[in-house]
């Protein structure tokens, strides 16, 4: 039973297109031959239209054949030529599908019109799967498709176009549309699948950077029939509910088909409306998506997402030494003005004045003393390193140094035994 | 007062104690950014990472479930 090989969400155009090459329709034919003989066995005129008297209906011989045809043939792929295509007010679609002997009529009812990126064009060779009925109306045999593929990906190709050209006529691939993320969000809402590889993959990089996060997941499947609504819903939700910050969309990599429903033009515009900044991360690097080109952001990974949405501990802890290196320097640049000028007064004065003024050099020297142990950690954050002698005596100068000598490195993050190699020379001015 | 809110103060305190600030005004503002960076400091060590799933109930209220 060949026919029951095509595959149901059939992966590649290609690889269908040589599935069903060589097969051949399997009609069962055992209830067409079981009724001829019931006609024999029963004698002259038992059955309706045997002679003239007994003419039956033209619609009854249409609904039977109909019956005859379902029952014979089970549901196939069928390749060939579109032609004669036209979309009609009742939104059911009609064309022919012909190679270059034979032509059979096709519709596609509305209704299964979701199952299929866009409609085809005139002309496109394509792959449609569907079972054979007769159209009573017109006594006339068709085949029902629900699902179908163009060669070279042609529909998908299409539909892409399609929608990318409504959306970008509605502004919403604006540039200007785009809001920037917030620095530091305490909640991030993920609409993904709960057990997908995206999620684990987003929480891993939290945990990583130690980001001080609250991360909601929002349940929605991210492939399959259902996964364009599902994550519609899923993010209409995230607006009435109102406690994110910043939302990530998104999934792993897969095939094209299983990153389809990140295509639809419903859920690109439920990415727009998302009353906070959104993040698009779909497949790897190389998949562009349409929810990508309307998001706020597009992360080439899940995990990208992740870094893009906050800062990692290690980075404000870098900014946090910053603004301590600018305090201290600052404030050490004004005590030496402010000491300079107590020296001056003080050699002036005498007595109580003398006394007020020593008590508040004494609460100088306290504050320089904490700037003191405070600037090497901001100094060395910035990629100095501190030499330290035996005792601990920082050296200063080349002075301090002999050939062969053991001393120390402090840098950000540890010490470093070192011997100095060679006479210290002195730097050119 | 949260991380970004601290980190936005110290950026103003640095800034004040690099202009043009008298004595009694540096130092005070120099406790307060001392003060301020070892709460911020102490806040990122103590980072925590949260799960949790959304859930929608009949009624459209929300609910918010740990998932770890």
């Amino acid at each position: 039973m060949t026919g029951r090989r095509a595959p149901r969400g059939a992966e590649s155009g290609a690889d269908d297109f040589d599935l069903f090459a060589e097969a051949a329709p399997v009609a069962r034919g055992a209830s067409v031959e079981a009724s001829v003989e019931i006609a024999r066995d029963t004698g002259p005129d038992a059955y309706p239209g045997e002679t003239a008297q007994s003419a039956v209906a033209v619609s009854l011989l249409t609904q039977t054949a109909r019956d005859v045809i379902e029952g014979a043939f089970i549901p196939l792929w069928v390749r060939g030529e579109i032609s004669d295509f036209k979309s009609h007010r009742n939104g059911h679609w009609y064309f022919c599908l012909r190679d270059s002997t034979a032509q059979i009529r096709c519709v596609v009812w509305k209704r299964d019109q979701r199952g299929i990126p866009a409609a085809p064009d005139d002309g496109m060779q394509v792959a449609a799967f569907g079972r054979l009925t007769v159209y009573a109306a017109r006594g006339e045999m068709q085949y029902a498709v629900t699902k179908m593929e163009a060669e070279g990906d042609g529909l998908r190709r299409k539909a892409l176009d399609i929608t990318r050209a409504r959306l970008e006529a509605d502004g919403l691939l604006a540039l200007e549309r785009k809001r920037a993320l917030p620095r530091f969000p305490r909640v991030v809402a993920v609409v993904t699948s709960p057990d997908g590889a995206a999620l684990h993959d987003i929480v891993a990089v939290f945990r990583r950077r130690r980001s001080s996060v609250r991360v909601v997941v929002v349940p929605a499947a991210v492939q399959g029939e259902n996964a364009p609504d599902e994550l519609c819903a899923a993010l209409d939700r995230v607006n009435r509910w109102g406690g994110a910050d910043v939302v990530i969309i998104g999934r792993g990599g897969g095939s094209r088909e299983d990153l389809w429903a990140f295509n639809h033009e419903r859920v690109a515009r439920a990415v727009a409306a998302c009353h906070v900044p959104i993040i698009s991360a779909v497949g790897h690097e190389i998949d562009i998506s349409i929810c990508d080109l309307v998001a706020d952001h597009r992360a080439p990974t899940p995990s990208a997402a992740a870094e893009a949405a906050t800062p990692s501990a290690d980075e404000l802890l870098g900014e946090l030494r910053e603004v301590s290196l600018r305090m201290s320097s600052a404030t050490r640049s004004t005590l030496r003005v402010q000491a300079d000028r107590l020296r001056h007064a003080g050699r002036d004065l005498s007595g109580a004045a003398g006394a007020q003024l020593s008590g508040r050099q004494n609460r100088l020297e306290s504050i320089a003393g904490r700037l003191h142990t405070l600037s090497p950690l901001a100094t060395l954050s910035r990629g100095y390193a501190v030499a330290r002698g035996e005792g601990g005596a920082t050296l200063g100068s080349m002075s301090a140094f002999r050939d062969g000598m053991r001393f120390e490195l402090i840098v950000r993050d540890g010490t470093i035994p070192a011997r100095v190699d060679g006479s210290p020379r002195e730097s050119q001015p | 007062m949260t991380f970004e809110e601290r980190l936005t103060r110290l950026e103003e305190i640095a800034s004040n104690l690099e202009g043009d600030v008298d004595l009694a005004r540096a130092l005070a503002l120099f406790e307060e950014g001392i003060e301020m960076l070892r709460t911020a400091a102490a806040e990122l060590d103590a980072a925590e990472l949260r799960v949790q799933k959304l859930i929608e109930r009949a009624d459209g209220t929300f609910e918010v479930e740990s998932r770890d």
